[in-house]
């Protein structure tokens, strides 16, 4: 389940108002985040939740649940 | 390795086999994977698991002549493959791997066109490509013959017997004017012009872009970039495989998601020289991190060519700016002008010099003429691509193919030891581009004190991030959209400093005039563009009967681009990617592909 937050994060990068972003959903399938972008929405999560991705952990994400679930282990470690 | 593979005849295997056997516990590729330890093939070791590759392929009928279709992602696979299709004398054609968001159809519609022109025999893919690459081998006109998925090869016993007669056959009747590899223009609607070239080609090149560089064999390789484009093919991986040196291969999906990978891999690697397309710079000095770079030390690279989009000073600058101070050497910067058709490289800025610049007035110069700016904020820096390297001629002509005096802007034509002899199948762009042994480019230049510099395009290619982008294909998929008027489009590139590199625009004639309608019928159209893997980052719609058109009768990309930019209409009826908001049902739910 893709929390309110990171979904606004998300949506903020890519100045887009809504869209649909489920757990199977496919960075490729939302308007403007295509792989040029991809470093941009990272480093705005990075920014906002203020946690680090290592790039292993960066390259494993399938979709955007798991990229939902990685930030919310580093929010859940950072205490 | 089999020796009896190896005769007297100036074949590219025959130089592969030799590096093997004069240093055969030296790294030839270095794969790379982020967070894991790189898998390593010496020189032997490729050899070796190339011939039992290519016994594979001996069994499945593959062999002299058979154009095969590789679509696969970097992995250790992927490079004995490779050499194995060359072994048995096939012709491989490393094809784009399709991204999510590329439509089924729109890839299927690529590998129908690049059968066309190629005629491609065999497609070597993943099996996650399966359902999708199936319905273009089962049509009933389809050239492929089969679809083989190699990463599922089990070890079979080898080339030999019957099997290694065959090939040893193919070998002694092999000779340097064959076909070694194909290499396609981009494109997705079967657009894809087909460059054949030969081992003699390739070889010629190897050994003159290896002088231009100053190649010893100290140097190593680093490189990200795809293995379907020239500057991936010929720089990063022909080049080194045929010198001697290793190459270290990063998969571009992941560099891309994590830019930092190349500069780590130079690091670790002591990396020497690599090739970059210019938005590469921008994206690396912008994007990468402190913390990403605790550790990194540049002092290796000796060469970081700038080549395959227009060289931008600015970029430049920025690189050299954020990364000095991790030893990254000023003279390091180097740029190159490159196409397929030659090969790779026609000219070249010689190591250790910065590559020359000019800072003309850009007024001036959008009119085609060079004049020095007097005022520093009307100048634009142009950077020189550097000179002609070894048995290449460069000319500089006007419309009727005629030489200008140096310093006047014109069409670049090359003429070269490793020149293409056509396009595949394709006689009619094969007259267009090639005449008397010269390839007129289609790009605008000029040459100043023996400098080559290349200033635009007379062709309306796109380069995005260094890909070419036929604005055919995107008119096409945005002129059906419902609510566009069909015909009535134009895409054209923008350029985007940050990025330093070009973004998609379209301008799209439609009757809806409604705001809420037409902020859905922008979102069709990026949606659109998406289907075929393109990111349209500004859509301009226009009322019907706006398109100015040219004398053909089709709107001018040029004239509406100039119309859009110029007149403020951009700011009245432009809308950005960046600028969207809605939230209507239709389009809310994104959709799975592949």
């Amino acid at each position: 389940m893709i929390t309110q937050e990171l979904k606004q994060v998300i949506l903020k990068v890519l100045r887009l108002d809504d869209w649909d972003i489920k757990d199977e959903t496919l960075a490729a399938h939302v308007p403007g985040w295509d792989s040029l972008n991809h470093v941009n929405v990272i480093l705005a999560i990075e920014k906002h939740f203020c946690v680090r991705f290592k790039p292993i952990e960066i390259l494993k994400l399938k979709n955007i649940g798991d990229l939902q679930r990685l930030v919310s282990s580093k929010l859940e470690k950072a205490g | 390795m089999i020796k009896e593979l190896c005769g007297g005849n100036e074949v590219i295997w025959n130089r592969w086999y030799k590096n093997a056997e004069r240093t055969p516990d030296r790294d030839a590729i270095i794969h790379w994977v982020g967070g894991e330890a790189p898998l390593r093939l010496t020189f032997s070791a490729i050899i070796v698991a190339a011939e039992g590759l290519a016994a594979t392929l001996v069994e499945r009928d593959i062999g002299k002549g058979d154009v095969c279709a590789i679509i696969m992602r970097h992995n250790r696979v992927l490079y004995p493959l490779y050499l194995a299709m060359v072994c048995v004398g096939a012709i491989p054609a490393i094809l784009a791997y399709p991204n999510p968001r590329l439509h089924p159809d729109k890839f299927r519609q690529g590998i129908e066109g690049m059968s066309l022109r190629s005629g491609l025999d065999w497609v070597f893919t993943e099996r996650d490509l399966d359902e999708t690459i199936r319905p273009s081998v089962e049509k009933q006109d389809s050239t492929i013959k089969g679809v083989h998925f190699p990463l599922e090869w089990k070890k079979g016993n080898g080339l030999n017997g019957e099997k290694l007669n065959n090939v040893v056959n193919v070998h002694r009747r092999m000779s340097s004017s064959d076909p070694l590899l194909l290499q396609h223009s981009s494109g997705t609607t079967g657009l894809q012009k087909a460059v054949l070239l030969s081992h003699r080609a390739v070889l010629n090149h190897v050994k003159n872009y290896g002088k231009a560089i100053e190649l010893t064999e100290n140097d190593k390789v680093v490189s990200w970039l795809p293995l379907y484009h020239d500057m991936g093919l010929i720089a990063a991986f022909h080049l080194p495989l045929a010198f001697g040196i290793p190459s270290v291969q990063i998969d571009p999906f992941e560099w891309v998601v994590v830019p930092s990978l190349l500069l780590e891999a130079v690091s670790r690697e002591r990396g020497t020289i690599s090739w970059l397309p210019n938005f590469a710079y921008n994206m690396m000095a912008d994007k990468i991190t402190d913390n990403e770079l605790d550790g990194v030390n540049l002092e290796s690279w000796r060469l970081v060519i700038n080549c395959s989009e227009p060289v931008r000073h600015e970029s430049h600058e920025k690189f050299l700016r954020r990364f000095q101070g991790y030893g990254l050497n000023p003279l390091a910067i180097s740029s190159c002008y490159a196409m397929a058709e030659t090969t790779f490289a026609a000219t070249q800025a010689p190591p250790e010099t910065p590559p020359a610049t000019l800072a003309l007035d850009r007024i001036e110069l959008a009119k085609g003429k060079i004049k020095i700016a007097q005022d520093a904020a009307q100048a634009r820096i142009c950077v020189s691509s550097g000179k002609t390297i070894a048995d290449c001629q460069v000319r500089i002509v006007d419309e009727n193919r005629r030489d200008v005096v140096e310093g006047a802007i014109g069409e670049i034509a090359i003429k070269s030891m490793s020149m293409f002899e056509g396009y595949r199948n394709y006689p009619e762009k094969t007259v267009e581009a090639l005449s008397d042994g010269w390839y007129y480019s289609g790009d605008y230049g000029f040459t100043k004190g023996g400098e080559h510099y290349v200033v635009g395009r007379k062709k309306d290619i796109i380069i995005v991030a260094g890909n070419n982008v036929y604005p055919e294909d995107v008119e096409d998929v945005v002129g059906k959209v419902e609510g566009i008027i069909p015909g009535r489009v134009v895409a054209f590139g923008e350029e985007d400093r940050e990025l330093g590199s070009e973004q998609i625009a379209v301008i799209a004639e439609s009757g809806i005039s409604n705001k809420q309608r037409q902020r859905k019928l922008k979102l069709e159209v990026i949606k659109a563009g998406m289907s075929i893997d393109v990111s349209i980052t500004k859509v301009y719609l226009v009322p019907p009967r706006w398109l100015i058109k040219s004398s053909a009768g089709k709107p001018s990309r040029r004239a509406n681009k100039e119309r859009i930019l110029s007149t403020g209409e951009a700011t009245a009826t432009g809308w950005n990617i960046h600028d969207y908001a809605g939230t209507e049902a239709g389009y809310t739910k994104s959709s799975q592909i592949g």
